[in-house]
Parts: structure tokens; C-alpha cells; sequence
């Protein structure tokens, strides 16, 4: 069914982002390699890598409020894509709702951007932005 | 009246619709798939960014170049499908999913088009565009029967990933 196109974008690319470059991942931090393991223990590194830890941070996907999906198609797509409960799906539909906009899910930035994709793939107005 | 819309114990979908509104959903869902392709401003609602800060501009940019081909494809699959089934009685799962797609897809360019929001009054019946309000809103009401039956089939408690 819908799987398709879902596939098809998994093997190109969304799950495997060696190619993405742009910005430095935490498995790309020179600090890891740099400090054997064994002398560095997760004060230490903490300590290394002080505040800027930004990497770490999850990404959190957003659902904002449009005037055009139905309120019970939202909630029923946030059940379908997430497994949420009735419940969940209608309290975080409800702040979209009200509020404006809600997250959905957090996560690697991978796992967030393919959740933002499937969200798009339903017509979701969804984005994502790293926490704060 | 009962819901002109059901899901059979066969597990296919009965949809009672008027000939003449089988006549419009195939005639609206034949003609997006060009649109889409052609990138008509009409369906830019179709492709919500996925990093809207501008200083995340280089990854939206490659979010699309990623994203893209596969957004038209899926949109347009479930387009093809609409048209190739509008005039059949019953539906199998795979189809009726590809009718609310397709359907949700139509809301979303005709609710850009006509600029809806909410509270909205409905255009003056002299309004050139009180037929296309109308349609909106017969699709608003299809998806709408469409979902309660399909989310009928969701269990209440969600499943295992879903968490608390």
C-alpha cells in the first residue's frame, strides 16, 4: 500500500545520512576519538565538550494548526503513523488545535525527518526543529 | 440514516455515492496529477517545509531533493487510483485508502485556492467560487465518514510503539 514510496525513500537515503554534511553529527565529534575511552570517564567528556553538547539534543517534530485537515482525520492519522491511544492522539490533536501546534514525536534527527515525511505524505503541515 | 459508508465483514468498502459526485471526484483527481507535476502555486500545500528556519535552508534543500519525487509519486499513485475506481460499489482496503488520500489531497488544493480558514461564511451563492466551496465542503464531509469508519478499526489503547 502506502509502503511504497516509503521504501523506496528508505533505501535512498533518509535512514543513511552519511551524505548529509552539512553539520557535525555526535558520531563525528574528534573529542570521542581523541580521549581513549578508558581515561575519560563521562564527567571528563562532559567537561571536554561543556556547552555546546547541541548535538545531543533530540529533534522534535511539530504539527501546527491548518484551517483545512479535519480535526478527527488528525487525530486518526497521529494513531495510524505513531500507535498512540485515542486519547494521546486527541489530547495532542486538540493543543494543534488550540495551541496552535503540538509535538508529535522526538527524536535522532533521522527518526524526526522521516516521521516529518510520513506526516507530509498524509498532508500534515509538520516540521522540525532541534530542542532547546 | 445509516453512513452511506461501511466497512463489509469481507473486509471490502461499500460507498453509496451519487453518480453524478463519482463523475466529479474522478474528473478533479484526473487533473491534479498534472498540476502536481508541473509545480502549479496551487499545490504548494502539498509540500510543507520541513525546516522553515532560514538558517536551515541547506537542509531543506536536501529534505526536497530527498523527499520530493516520492511525495508526487504517492500523491499522484492515489490520484490514478481514485480516477481508475470512482465508479466501483465496493473497495478493497488498499483502494479506499488510496480514495482518502486522494481526497485529502483535493482538500488541500481546492482549500488553498479558495484561502479557507476557519469560521469561515460560506461564499455568496453569485460567488463564482460558491461551486468550488461547495465541493470542499462535499469532500470535507466524505473524508470525514471515510475516517470514522477506517479509525473504527484503530484500537482505542494504540499499539505497543506508542508509548504512555
Amino acid at each position: 500500500m502506502r509502503a511504497g514510496p516509503r521504501r523506496r525513500l528508505r533505501g535512498s537515503g533518509v535512514g543513511d545520512r552519511s551524505g548529509w554534511g552539512s553539520r557535525p553529527r555526535a558520531t563525528d565529534l574528534p573529542a570521542v576519538g581523541v580521549v581513549p575511552p578508558e581515561t575519560a570517564p563521562l564527567a571528563d567528556l562532559e567537561t571536554i565538550l561543556g556547552e555546546d553538547t547541541t548535538l545531543d539534543r533530540p529533534w522534535l517534530v511539530i504539527v501546527w494548526n491548518d484551517p483545512i485537515n479535519l480535526m478527527s482525520y488528525v487525530t486518526f492519522v497521529l494513531q495510524k503513523l505513531f500507535g498512540y491511544s485515542k486519547e494521546k492522539a486527541t489530547a495532542l490533536m486538540l493543543d494543534v488545535h488550540h495551541k496552535g501546534r503540538a509535538v508529535v514525536s522526538s527524536g535522532t534527527r533521522e527518526r524526526a525527518e522521516l516521521d516529518v515525511f510520513r506526516l507530509h505524505e498524509h498532508g500534515l503541515w509538520a516540521t522540525m526543529e532541534q530542542s532547546t | 440514516m445509516s453512513s452511506p459508508i461501511r466497512r463489509r465483514r469481507d473486509g471490502r468498502y461499500v460507498v453509496r455515492l451519487d453518480p453524478n459526485a463519482r463523475v466529479v471526484l474522478a474528473d478533479l483527481a484526473r487533473q491534479l496529477p498534472e498540476a502536481i507535476a508541473s509545480r502549479d502555486p496551487m499545490v504548494r500545500r502539498l509540500f510543507p517545509p520541513a525546516y522553515p528556519a532560514a538558517d536551515f535552508a541547506g537542509a531543506e534543500r536536501e529534505y526536497r531533493e530527498l523527499v520530493d519525487t516520492a511525495l508526487v509519486n504517492h500523491h499522484t499513485q492515489a490520484l490514478e487510483a481514485l480516477v481508475a475506481t470512482a465508479q466501483a460499489d465496493t473497495l478493497s482496503e488498499e483502494e479506499f485508502n488510496s480514495w482518502l488520500d486522494a481526497i485529502g489531497t483535493l482538500r488541500l488544493v481546492l482549500g488553498t485556492r479558495l484561502d479557507v480558514h476557519e469560521d469561515m461564511e460560506a461564499p455568496d451563492p453569485e460567488d463564482p467560487l460558491a461551486a468550488e466551496y461547495g465541493l470542499f465542503l462535499f469532500l470535507g464531509e466524505l473524508q470525514y465518514l471515510m475516517v470514522e469508519v477506517l479509525a473504527e478499526q484503530l484500537p482505542d489503547e494504540g499499539r505497543p510503539e506508542g508509548g504512555l
